[in-house]
């Protein structure tokens, strides 16, 4: 149709070269395509969209700044989006549940024509309808949010503690908690070690505790807590206290009277 | 019943020289490997014995022919006893390369689609725009791929220059990728290149810095390969001016993997530091014994 106004598109990536690669893609099956600008980030791609005004957004999923998602939250209401993304499946499932337009990278000439052709009668029927207003498809975009943000697993990513920092000289030692054995409360720090070494950290125990994922690390003591995958075996000493031993490291440590429930089975 | 009579003394005699080879092999190899000094001992013994008894005889006998077992055949043995204790720790290095191809798949299966992918796509993309620069990353990334393969099994792959190079190959896909968002800076000495260093830690910490530290950052910045010898020790580290880490982040299996072999390949002689420098980014060093390569 002659009356067609050019539609215009910006493209989001940041990887140049995928930037390229759609852009002559974008040209050889849809020449009136206006490109009106490139964002080589989440942020870019916000600000160009709003300066700019394009009817279709192209983004990439994974950007630096902020998300193609974040940025489509923001962007929806203006432009029409179109996800690129290479190989997120939990996304791919979620596009075609949400029905949302997507493009799988590397962008294959065929495939982007038929995705062409269906933009491009959906938003010019739009146009002449004069309903620029486009579905709502605020609800989903966040419900792929929370998705890839949990990737896909099962329980959502809680945010407990992984990395304990501890201060060595002018660096801060960053030490997994993978690596530590248990941590002890001694006076107005709290010890740290691990199989070969023994850090001071400020943080409190009761900090920790609450911090720690608890299945990772138990309470054994008003002042300890110890890492579950290293527990060997709990005795009863000459005093009767119940000291428990730790796989393959020397260490013995004191379970208080009313934490010892935590061995009853063991 | 006569038949059963020779059958059992011939059993009698076959279960007796069994017995005596038993014992001569056990003597034979105390000989290999028995100092001289003991041995003297032992003749000086033999004859302090011998003599007041009347047997000067035995004891030269004895002492003749230990000295000339020992003469002839220690040397062999010994040798065969060495390779033995050879073969058990190359059983133990085995093992420790069966289960580094195990967690090297797992670890693979995870990593390498993605990368694949992409720099399939960018070469795609390269061949329409700007051939040459195609051919550049489709040579790294044979080469990436394979030196990654058969260097589970390839004798020079556990070499420090070996994993420069790779990870050279490595990083020069993602700066095709990555445009001027990644510097990549390499701090090794030449007569580095023939340490000793396993397979795919200097990958999987450059991966990490990549995709954790400069990755989500809008400019981008510069990967630091450094190598060094403080002592006995060899420190190899891998520093970025990226976001850091976030003390909630899943510190991810690749450095558990790490950990998990150093502790495996080095005992208590090797770790695995990971700092945030007070200028920014994070850095990650690899410490472990340094040994010359034996020029063989």
């Amino acid at each position: 149709m002659s009356n067609e106004r050019a539609l215009t598109a910006m493209i989001a990536d940041d990887e140049a070269p995928m930037r390229d690669l759609l852009r002559a893609r974008l040209a050889a099956v849809w020449p009136e395509l206006r490109i009106v600008a490139e964002a080589a980030n989440g942020v870019e791609a916000v600000a160009l969209g709003e300066q700019h005004q394009p009817d279709i957004a192209f983004l990439d999923i994974r950007m630096p700044g902020m998300s193609g998602i974040e940025a489509a939250r923001q962007l929806y209401r203006r432009s029409h989006i179109v996800f690129a993304t290479a190989y997120d499946q939990y996304a791919l499932d979620a596009f075609e549940q949400g029905a949302l337009d997507y493009l799988l990278k590397p962008v294959s000439a065929e495939r982007l024509a038929t995705t062409c052709a269906r933009l491009r009668d959906r938003l010019n029927k739009r146009l002449q309808a004069h309903t620029p207003a486009q579905p709502d498809i605020g609800q989903q975009l966040a419900k792929l949010t929370s998705l890839l943000e949990n990737k896909g697993s099962p329980q959502p990513k809680n945010g407990y503690l992984r990395w304990i920092q501890a201060q060595v000289g002018s660096s801060l030692r960053m030490v997994s908690t993978r690596e530590v054995l248990f941590f002890q409360s001694d006076e107005k720090y709290t010890r740290v070690q691990t199989a070969g070494a023994e850090f001071l950290i400020r943080k409190t125990l009761k900090e920790l505790a609450e911090e720690l994922d608890p299945d990772e690390f138990w309470r054994i003591h008003r002042s300890t807590l110890v890492r579950v995958d290293a527990i060997g075996e709990v005795t009863r000493d000459l005093r009767g206290r119940h000291m428990l031993k730790l796989r393959g490291h020397p260490f013995e440590l004191e379970v208080s009277r009313n934490h010892t429930y935590l061995f009853q089975q063991m | 019943m006569r038949a059963s009579q020779i059958n059992s003394g011939l059993d009698f005699l076959r279960d007796a020289f069994r017995e005596a080879s038993v014992l001569w092999w056990r003597f034979f190899d105390w000989l290999a490997v028995v100092e001289w000094r003991q041995l003297a001992l032992t003749w000086f013994l033999a004859f302090l014995v011998c003599i007041p008894l009347n047997l000067e005889q035995v004891a030269a006998w004895y002492f003749i022919a230990s000295f000339g077992v020992k003469v002839l055949a220690g040397g062999k043995r010994k040798a065969e006893l060495v390779a033995k204790e050879a073969t058990m720790q190359a059983n133990v290095a085995t093992l420790e390369r069966r289960l580094m191809e195990a967690q090297m798949a797992a670890l693979q299966a995870q990593v390498e689609p993605h990368f694949l992918f992409n720099t399939l796509a960018l070469i795609g993309q390269l061949i329409e725009t700007d051939p040459p620069e195609a051919a550049r990353v489709h040579a790294h990334l044979i080469e990436y791929l394979r030196s990654t393969l058969p260097q589970m099994r390839a004798r020079d792959g556990g070499t420090l220059g070996k994993q420069v190079e790779l990870s050279k190959a490595y990083l020069a896909i993602m700066q095709a990728r990555m445009k001027e968002r990644l510097n990549v800076r390499f701090e090794v000495p030449m007569f580095l290149g023939s340490a000793p260093f396993p397979p795919m830690m200097l990958q999987t910490l450059i991966e990490n810095s990549i995709k954790h530290g400069l990755e989500p950052k809008i400019a981008g910045g510069t990967v630091t390969v450094r190598a060094y010898v403080d002592g006995a020790t060899l420190h190899v580290e891998v520093c970025d001016d990226g976001v850091g880490i976030d003390p909630h982040a899943d510190d991810g299996i690749g450095l558990a993997n790490i950990r998990e072999r150093l502790q495996l390949l080095y005992g208590d002689k090797a770790e695995l530091v990971i700092q945030m420098p007070p200028s920014g980014g994070a850095c990650a060093l690899i410490k472990l014994p340094y040994k010359m390569m034996e020029t063989a």
